[in-house]
């Protein structure tokens, strides 16, 4: 008798059981492993945008990836920031020289022509006192005329001579932008009742209403910090600073010396002088520390989204960290998104190691990519410093442009590299952040936009397709990866065309992703809402 | 900490015993000689299947469904092309076309 009758038991060889079982391991291996695929993808220790307490969410080992010189590098003369060089600083100024010159025109009109008007600057050109213009300016301010170049005061009358790009940007925005935002708000707004909702719930800043050799010497309003408490060594109060810094609330931290140049160089918070000040003598270090966002809302920017949830979070930290080195004997102040900054955010995170800088101006960490929103404390406690770090973010955004490619206001160069840039003396990658934040006012929503910050292939989830991915990325110097990869980007992740984001009729309000049901309005809201549609008048 | 991942993980590891002897039967069934670089090409198309559909469902667990599905549906393309032409070199092998 043979081998394979003799193993037939029941009409199935052993063989034939072998051969089935195979076949059906092998079916349930494929379905197993797609199983893990969903698994992993759904991990919420992947999601980058959770707040993390513990120092085990700064994974990446920086010594194996320091820089080998400073990637902002100087060229020329170096100067500090001017207020007026942020379209945020100098909405003040702009107000206050439109209501002067409002008033000036009011006065024209009424056959009191002031020769004093705007000061000593040169009278208006008589167009802009003609009948058409001037009757553009409506008490319902619904319709506000931008006053010419010529009309402003020092310093806006010289920052417009020398920009004359930014004056058309504010002037466009005043003029154009602010009236159909309104509009859009009261024909939209009620579809984003519930971002905007999410996005105030985070509002949570506290001002600091005393100068630095006030505020930073005291906890609280009244009490004094006491005598320092001395530190085994530089080292060890690096430390344990970072350890408390991770346990109040931050996913990454850092630790290097202050330049003043990277600090404003107006308004410093708490003082009565707006202008020009010296750095305080007790700022000799600064702690840098962030957070990213909560992952599905910031995939549903810019109108599902907000900046808030990481401000309110990492100001929160800052709060937290300042009254720490207080309590140890040591000044300090924080500088954070919602209690405001004396100093300037990306050149201290490159130099305190967190990351790269990006195309679009923000700084790229290996662990959370662009999702990342930093805050910092300056203080003269004696810490061991860390140092810039580079892991590829420079030779990829040379060739991804993908940043360049979503931005709905054309803000983001799409410059070969950043040579020929120059902002106070530095070489780095610099935005129009002028065209940017006229986009930020065109958008619904919790204010703002940060499709780059999102839309950045280093913004993924932390699971292990994505490390991968960034790891061959990371060893192919011939940059081939980078073009494969950025590629697939384009192809497999789809997202809306740029024009998409706009207002209507040219866009629709579109999302880079769909918003998470939590932020849908019909889902939960009684109210009557109208959808922003593509073509809506 | 014992996640869905890890136990389906745990799963597969388990499985690939069965699957290893199921192929060698299979294999005896079409009676193919099987040399180690036959081996190891199987291994690299059974893995390359494995791994795209891994990447695939991670991607729509991810929360990107169009990527998981594009990506499915082009490697599959190339799965079976790459599969057909691993039977082709697995069949000129035969016992009984070495045979007649």
């Amino acid at each position: 008798m043979s081998q394979k009758n003799s193993n037939k038991d029941n009409g199935v060889s052993r063989r034939e059981f072998l051969k089935i079982g195979g076949a059906v391991a092998a079916g349930l291996q494929v379905g197993a492993v797609a199983g893990a695929g969903l698994a992993a993808g759904k991990d919420p220790s992947s999601l980058t945008g959770w707040q993390h307490l513990g120092d085990n969410t700064q994974f990446v080992n920086r010594a194996r990836l320091v820089a080998r010189e400073m990637p902002i590098k100087k060229v020329g003369s170096q100067r500090r920031p001017e207020m007026w060089e942020s379209p945020f600083g100098r909405q003040s100024l702009i107000m206050r020289d439109m209501m002067q010159y409002r008033r000036m025109l009011g006065s024209v009109n009424a056959g009191d022509e002031r020769k004093d008007g705007l000061g000593s600057k040169p009278s208006l050109p008589e167009k802009e006192t003609s009948p058409e213009t001037t009757g553009a300016i409506q008490p319902d301010n619904k319709r506000m005329n931008f006053p010419p170049p010529e009309a402003f005061s020092e310093p806006m009358l010289t920052y417009y001579r020398d920009n004359p790009d930014h004056y058309e940007l504010d002037r466009y925005r005043i003029e154009e932008i602010m009236p159909k935002r309104r509009e859009d708000e009261a024909k939209y707004g009620d579809y984003y009742t519930l971002i905007n909702a999410w996005s105030d719930s985070w509002e949570t800043g506290e001002r600091i209403t005393e100068p630095p050799e006030e505020s930073d010497f005291k906890i609280g309003r009244r009490r004094r910090i006491g005598k320092p408490v001395p530190f085994k060594s530089k080292t060890h109060a690096a430390e344990l600073i970072k350890k408390v810094t991770h346990h109040f609330g931050a996913s990454m931290v850092g630790i290097t010396t202050i330049e003043p140049e990277w600090c404003y160089n107006y308004g410093l918070r708490g003082s009565s002088e707006r202008g020009s000040y010296e750095v305080p003598k007790h700022w000799k270090y600064v702690i840098a520390f962030g957070v990213p966002h909560q992952w599905e809302q910031v995939n549903s920017n810019p109108s599902c989204g907000t900046s808030f949830d990481a401000y309110s979070r990492i100001s929160i930290a800052a709060r937290r960290l300042e009254t720490f080195i207080k309590s140890l004997g040591y000044p300090a102040r924080r500088h954070s998104p919602m209690d405001g900054y004396d100093l300037i955010a990306v050149p201290y995170l490159v130099k305190a190691g967190l990351g790269e800088q990006g195309r679009h101006g923000i700084v790229i960490t290996p662990e959370t990519g662009s999702n990342f929103r930093a805050a910092f404390v300056t203080t003269s406690l004696p810490m061991e410093i860390d140092q810039p770090i580079e892991f590829g973010v420079k030779e990829f955004c040379e060739r991804c442009k993908i940043c360049a490619e979503i931005c709905p206001s054309g803000s983001i160069s799409f410059a070969k590299n950043n040579e020929g840039m120059n902002t106070r003396g530095y070489r780095h990658w610099e935005i129009n952040r002028t065209s940017c934040y006229n986009f930020w006012m065109q958008s619904m929503g919790g204010l703002g936009c940060r499709l780059c910050l999102i839309a950045c292939p280093y913004s993924r989830k932390n699971n292990w397709v994505h490390r991968l991915t960034r790891n061959i990325d990371k060893a192919d110097p011939t940059g081939l990866t980078t073009r494969g990869l950025t590629a697939m980007q384009k192809k497999l992740f789809e997202a809306p065309e740029a024009h998409e984001f706009l207002p209507p009729p040219d866009g629709h309000f579109a999302n880079f992703r769909e918003a998470p049901d939590w932020l849908q309005v019909r889902k939960y809201l009684d109210i009557d809402v109208i959808e922003p549609k593509a073509g809506d008048k | 900490m014992i996640t869905d991942l890890v136990i389906l993980a745990f799963v597969v590891g388990l499985l690939t015993v069965p699957v290893i002897i199921g192929m060698i039967e299979w294999f005896r069934h079409f009676k193919l000689r099987m040399t180690w670089w036959k081996w190891l090409l199987s291994a690299i198309w059974y893995l390359m299947l494995l791994f795209l559909v891994l990447a695939a469902f991670t991607f729509i667990g991810e929360g990107e469904p169009v990527a998981g599905w594009k990506l499915l549906g082009s490697s599959a393309v190339i799965i079976v092309i790459l599969g057909a032409g691993l039977v082709r070199i697995l069949l000129a092998g035969r016992e009984n076309s070495q045979e007649e």
